[in-house]
């Protein structure tokens, strides 16, 4: 009675009145259920009222951003270049895009340096979740020591490994020379060859960990009493890994691809501290090509003509993931 | 009142510009100058700065300028006319006063001049190459003294603007330019591409200079040179001072400074640097701005700044003064014709995209990417589309001289 | 999967292998499965390889620049303070330290405010449309941070708020929004549905269910988000790098990057900058490992 009255009232909206005895576990079971208290669209409404400042604020600051930038990246724009304004060109910018020798470029370095970082973090992720997935003293240290080079800045990162394959100064030239390996100094930045090395070493060593930590997660799910099952029908580890623990790690697995390619295929803060892009373009990725037409030539026709390729390619590659993965993907995530 | 001044402002440079500022403050006490460090890479530098202009925003009001900027700032509208403060053009050298005018109206006051030099080293050389085939031998058989430098020449390598200083210089010993009179792209001329591969000769056949001076800047050479460790540097006059300065470097007394020599078929070249000040377009404080500025370039404090860091001033007149003589330390006259014969950069409002094209292309070839002759064909297509899509060539032809008026925006 | 512990040895003591695999994998997966000792040593690696980076710039930001360049030495020879004294005094690197805490720490405090009112709603009601919001939501967070630079730009340029706080925070929010969003809903979700049942018979509203059953019991869950957010706005890199003009405004990993470059080369203060960026997001790490994991690997979102 005093209940329902309550109820009343804060639906009514001055919700004072109701702030006690909520918490409390109730003795009686009320004859309605909660449901069928109030008409199913009175949560819609409320829901509606919840929902709509983050959706208000995402379509400002990304929906509104990017209709902006298909606009505009069919017209000519030189911020450079006042005199020329801003006419409306068509599909100019992505001819000059497809006949562009340094986007080719910048789209095979994006490619190569996706393909070769997430596998290497994939391989290594694996061993390193497996080798976590038990039970020892010291978890927490692990666990400490693989989190900080997530939580860095990779700004910071890239800056720590740059120093470290300085060619005079630089630890990883010592290191190789004491081991024998080298015997002159090597520079890594001038050849496209070992400018990736630091590259893809400092994203490997700043993400491996997150893969592993998303991977142990998986690994933590799977039943152990599959592998006893396993091992009591005489299965062997290479068996019980390729037919237990891969497959159902599956939904983990997939996730990890998802979540680094399209990371790693935005790439931008660790090349433009590491390499600028260099030598010559040999390391450019898309991203810092576009920045640079961007902020550094204030072409904003091309540059936004470039970022939709860009979007384009990312939103591409998630749907090809969605779509092969399938369902698998939320299985993990919750 | 609060205005910011944007420039360098680390090391002596830095040092200097502080304390006139501070003076600078003290005559003016309603004027409160705040000191904002920006990067020395040129290319960085310049790439904020377009971004900080480009946002439309008072702030900083006074600019450090590199000088092939100028005509860009001016042209896209970024930095003030600054014929309201009647500025006296006449008073500095002409060359620098023609590469801070833009549409005939004068953008920024000329600070100070670079010229690129050859630092050699007196101790393991009798006297500096006479040609760029004498640069190579020299070098070798600098570092073949006993407790010779490992390194023969170091230079501006790294993919910046520096690298295009370095290069025409090498250029300008081949006979080559940029562009020509007539503002066509000639960078891949038959003395053009002999003069990049020279220069990476000088890395992959004759072993002169280390594979490291192509991620260089100014500063790394330097070091290398201070530290005793290569026989040739190719650097601004900045580096004189530092060098001489015995508790830090291993050279002090033991170098002396050239020009970089000529080639077959050029002439003995200098790159054209320096920098300027500059107002921005949208400051809030463009009096109290063009006062610092004023009191920055006036001839006193030109003459303490090269005192204290060996930049050139850009006023000829100082010149006659006995005080610059004995502060610069090289020969005042060889300064004076060093400047006078100086290559400038193009001039154009699409200077730096140019550059950014070469730069890559240069790099290219000199980090053993593809060849001289291809990297160099492939930029001047490049600049020449470049220049083809931005309509400063119609307007050039159409009136006969310079390009689209910056003030039509 | 809790009482198993020794399921693993067992296996291998009873196992005769199937021969189907050649015997350098079969060994590698071997070891690496269920030899303790193996698993001891991979993890050993694991640390030393992920501290060493960290360790090295802790010693070089404390040595001289002289004897960085002569001999560099893994280990410390003689310590100064100098780097970071010069870090605090002549750089200033309070300033970007300030700005930093300033725009991470309302992008933070926003986001949780207002992604814990549309999460609840996501998790816990019974809508339309809930599914397409969720997947909206998800796509945002992938976004290429570069594709929607430009327009951000000119968007911040005409609204005066290029280089204020203002005008960090809000693009920030393109890819704090949907992380916490999506991290907040896979918390929700996790929250027995007793309580809020409980409270909804006795009376309460669907706001009052959320506000006194739904959030004192999120606190963990709000927390976690927070710190997640604030670690991925604190790293930020590109948008700052954007959208800010000078050192008034730049945040920690822009004032880093712009060290770099100038005349001095100075690596020590770049070391020692890197060292004191990294202080607040390790500690961070130290006190609240368990929750970031947590976080981490139920939302599964990495931007």
């Amino acid at each position: 009675m005093n209940r329902q009255r309550d109820h009343e009232i804060a639906r009514g909206g001055t919700g004072k009145v109701a702030t006690h005895s909520v918490a409390t576990a109730p003795s009686v079971a009320s004859p309605l259920s909660p449901l069928s208290c109030r008409p199913p669209h009175s949560d819609a409404r409320f829901a509606g009222v919840l929902v709509s400042p983050t959706l208000l604020v995402i379509a400002l600051v990304a929906i509104f951003p990017l209709g902006w930038t298909v606009w505009e990246s069919l017209h000519r724009h030189d911020l450079r270049l006042p005199w020329l304004g801003r006419p409306f060109v068509g599909l100019d910018n992505y001819v000059r895009i497809a006949h562009d020798p340094r986007f080719w470029g910048a789209l095979a370095h994006t490619a190569f340096f996706t393909g070769v970082t997430v596998s290497l973090e994939l391989v290594l992720g694996l061993v390193f979740a497996l080798a976590m997935n038990r039970a020892f003293r010291g978890r927490g240290l692990v666990r400490v020591a693989v989190l900080v080079p997530w939580a860095i800045p990779t700004v910071v990162a890239a800056l720590l490994w740059r120093f470290i394959f300085g060619a005079n100064a630089g630890i990883a030239n010592a290191v190789l020379a004491d081991l024998g390996v080298i015997h002159h100094p090597v520079v890594w930045f001038v050849h496209a060859a070992t400018a990736w090395v630091p590259v893809i070493l400092a994203d490997v060593w700043k993400t491996t960990p997150f893969v592993a930590l998303l991977l142990l997660a998986g690994l933590q799910n799977i039943d152990h009493a599959l592998y006893e099952a396993a091992a009591v029908d005489g299965a062997g580890p290479w068996w019980q890994l390729t037919r237990i623990t891969i497959p159902l790690l599956r939904p983990a697995i997939l996730l990890v691809l998802i979540f680094r390619t399209l990371d790693a295929f935005r790439v931008f803060d660790l090349i433009y501290v590491l390499t600028g892009g260099g030598p010559g373009t040999s390391t450019e990725p898309l991203a810092l090509y576009t920045f640079n037409a961007l902020l550094q030539n204030l072409q904003f026709g091309y540059g936004a003509a470039l970022s939709v390729v860009i979007f384009l390619i990312t939103f591409g590659l998630a749907l090809l993931y969605i779509k092969g993965l399938g369902a698998g993907v939320t299985g993990v995530s919750q | 009142m609060v205005i910011t001044y944007s420039g360098s402002a680390v090391g002596t440079q830095g040092q200097i510009v502080k304390e006139q500022i501070a003076r600078f403050m003290s005559l003016h006490p309603d004027i409160v100058v705040k000191v904002q460090s920006s990067p020395d890479d040129a290319t960085k530098r310049h790439q904020l700065f377009v971004q900080w202009l480009n946002a439309h925003v008072g702030d900083p009001d006074v600019l450090e300028l590199d000088v092939i900027w100028t005509p860009e700032f001016a042209a896209a509208g970024w930095i003030l006319p600054l014929d309201r403060f009647a500025p006296h053009p006449s008073d500095f050298f002409p060359a620098a006063i023609t590469a801070n005018t833009w549409d005939g109206h004068l953008f920024a006051i000329p600070w100070y001049v670079g010229v690129g030099l050859l630092y050699w080293r007196t101790d393991l050389l009798k006297h500096p190459p006479a040609s760029m085939r004498e640069l190579v031998t020299l070098a070798q058989k600098g570092m073949r003294e006993p407790g010779g430098p490992p390194y023969g020449i170091v230079w501006q390598g790294a993919r910046y603007e520096g690298l295009i200083t370095t290069f025409v210089e090498y250029l300008g010993g081949f006979g080559g330019e940029i562009m020509d009179d007539s503002g066509r792209v000639v960078v891949d001329s038959p003395q053009a591409i002999r003069a990049l591969t020279f220069m990476r000769d000088e890395i992959t056949r004759s072993h002169v200079a280390p594979p490291e001076v192509l991620t260089w800047h100014e500063e790394e050479g330097r070091f290398a040179f201070q530290n005793g460790d290569a026989v040739f540097m190719r650097n601004w006059p900045y580096a004189y001072a530092l060098l001489s300065d015995s508790t830090k470097s291993r050279v002090a007394g033991h170098f002396a400074v050239s020009t970089m020599p000529p080639g077959p078929g050029g002439h003995a070249a200098a790159a054209l640097g320096g920098a300027e000040l500059a107002i921005n377009r949208y400051s809030e404080h463009a009096d109290s701005a063009y006062a610092l500025v004023q009191y920055l370039t006036a001839p006193a404090q030109m003459l303490e700044r090269a005192q204290a860091t060996g930049d050139y001033p850009t006023r000829p007149a100082l010149y006659d003064d006995p005080r610059l003589a004995r502060a610069l330390a090289v020969p005042i006259d060889q300064v004076r014709e060093a400047i006078e014969h100086a290559v400038p950069r193009p001039v154009t409002p699409i200077y730096t995209q140019l550059s950014g094209l070469l730069q890559v292309q240069l790099h290219r070839a000199l980090t053993g990417q593809t060849t001289p002759a291809d990297a160099l064909h492939q930029a001047a297509r490049a600049m020449t589309a470049v220049i083809r899509e931005s309509g400063l060539d119609r307007a050039r032809e159409a009136s006969g001289e310079g390009a689209p008026s910056g003030e039509q925006r | 999967m809790s009482q198993r512990v020794s399921g693993p040895e067992e296996a291998r003591r009873a196992s005769p292998s199937r021969p189907r695999k050649p015997f350098l994998t079969q060994r590698l997966t071997d070891i690496l499965t269920h030899s303790s000792l193996a698993s001891r040593l991979a993890l050993g690696i694991l640390v030393l390889l992920t501290a060493f980076p960290l360790y090295w710039a802790v010693v070089a930001s404390f040595t001289p620049t002289a004897t960085l360049f002569r001999q560099p030495s893994l280990w410390p020879t003689h310590f100064i303070l100098d780097h970071y004294r010069a870090l605090f005094t002549t750089r200033d690197f309070w300033l970007p330290i300030r700005n930093s805490i300033v725009v991470a720490g309302s992008t933070t405090i926003f986001c949780v405010v207002v992604g814990s009112l549309s999460a609840y709603a996501l998790a816990r009601l019974h809508f339309r449309g809930k599914g397409p919001i969720l997947g909206f939501i998800l796509a945002v967070s992938m976004f290429p941070q570069i594709s929607i630079v430009s327009p951000l730009y000119l968007l911040l340029r005409a609204l005066h708020l290029i280089n204020t706080y203002p005008g960090l925070i809000l693009p920030y929010l393109t890819f704090a929004m949907p992380l916490t969003v999506w991290l907040l809903v896979g918390y929700f979700r996790q929250l027995p549905r007793d309580l809020e049942e409980a409270a909804l018979v006795d009376g309460a509203s669907r706001w009052q269910s959320f506000t006194k059953v739904i959030l004192p019991l999120s606190v963990p869950g709000l927390a976690t988000t927070a710190i997640l957010t604030f670690i991925y706005s604190w790293n930020e890199f590109l948008f700052a790098l954007s959208f800010t003009v000078g050192p008034s405004r730049q945040t920690v990993p822009v004032a880093i990057a712009l060290f770099r470059g100038q005349y001095q080369v100075p690596w020590g203060e770049i070391l020692a900058a890197a060292v004191v960026a990294t202080v607040p997001v390790a500690v961070m790490v130290l006190a609240f490992q368990r929750r970031i994991v947590q976080g981490l690997t139920a939302g599964a979102v990495k931007g």
